[in-house]
């Protein structure tokens, strides 16, 4: 399968792993996929989020992702669903934080120890990659390119899809600004030379 | 007005997606609270044994998801 990523898409999976080394996270995540495709030089995920007007907001998207670590990586739509239960997770958290500091909930941070090496991808970024190569197939695109990964991104139920769509991005946005695949419709555009 | 939106929010709470999805969060919540609790008492000087007393399951069982951190 990885034989069909641009070079774009094996530069985000390579980036993904080195933010989660820095972060000290166990394991890489759809988080540290965002974080890889936010800042990258031109390509075609850029093109995508620079069209939202993502490109300037990348500080915007941090602080989000931040935030949600912060209540042990629950979305919104997961709070609300706890506070059905009459379960209110920021009070937890606050609590926790009180004794334990700020930021004991966020998990991951646990990794003072751990070696600098290679981390494992988590199920999440596993995911990701999976849905990646079904958004091509779906495109009719014959390779998987960062805008694939992005895509992937915006079709699941986590904070990576909430704070996407919290700027802007989501499945649609994004097949609007990307246009059609390359098997969609002929000669469409992005006949594409992202290889 | 009050009694519509009790209404739709009685009604949202027989969705499974929501239910299911609480469930889903509160389990992530827990393993949270759980690794919180198991770090403090380490650093403080509690052994395996004591912490798997408390939370109920074997020694093996909490050195093993916790034990190389």
């Amino acid at each position: 399968m990885f034989e069909r990523f641009t070079k774009d898409a094996r530069d985000v999976v390579r980036g993904a792993a080195e933010h989660a080394e820095r972060a000290g996270a166990p394991a890489v995540d759809a988080e540290h996929l965002l974080l890889a495709l936010l800042g990258r030089g031109p390509s075609r995920a850029s093109f995508a989020l620079a069209a939202l007007g993502v490109a300037d907001r990348g500080d915007s998207v941090r602080d989000a992702l931040d935030e949600a670590r912060r209540r042990a990586g629950l979305s919104r739509a997961d709070a609300d669903a706890l506070a059905g239960l009459g379960i209110d997770v920021s009070e937890i958290v606050a609590r926790v934080e009180e004794v334990h500091g700020a930021g004991a909930m966020s998990g991951g941070r646990t990794g003072r120890g751990r070696s600098p090496g290679r981390r494992p991808f988590g199920r999440g970024a596993k995911d990701v990659i999976e849905k990646s190569l079904r958004m091509a197939l779906a495109r009719k695109d014959r390779h998987i390119g960062d805008e694939h990964l992005l895509l992937a991104l915006t079709v699941r139920t986590d904070v990576v899809a909430e704070v996407l769509a919290d700027h802007g991005v989501t499945h649609a946005s994004l097949t609007r600004v990307l246009g059609e695949g390359e098997g969609g419709g002929r000669g469409g555009r992005g006949a594409a030379k992202a290889g | 007005m009050t009694e519509a939106t009790d209404l739709a929010e009685r009604a949202g709470d027989r969705d499974p997606r929501v239910g299911l999805r609480a469930v889903a969060a509160l389990r992530r919540v827990l393993e949270q609270l759980e690794a919180v609790q198991v770090r403090s008492a380490r650093n403080q000087g509690w052994s395996w044994q004591e912490i798997a007393a408390e939370l109920g399951v074997s020694r093996q069982a909490v050195h093993k998801k916790y034990g190389r951190q």
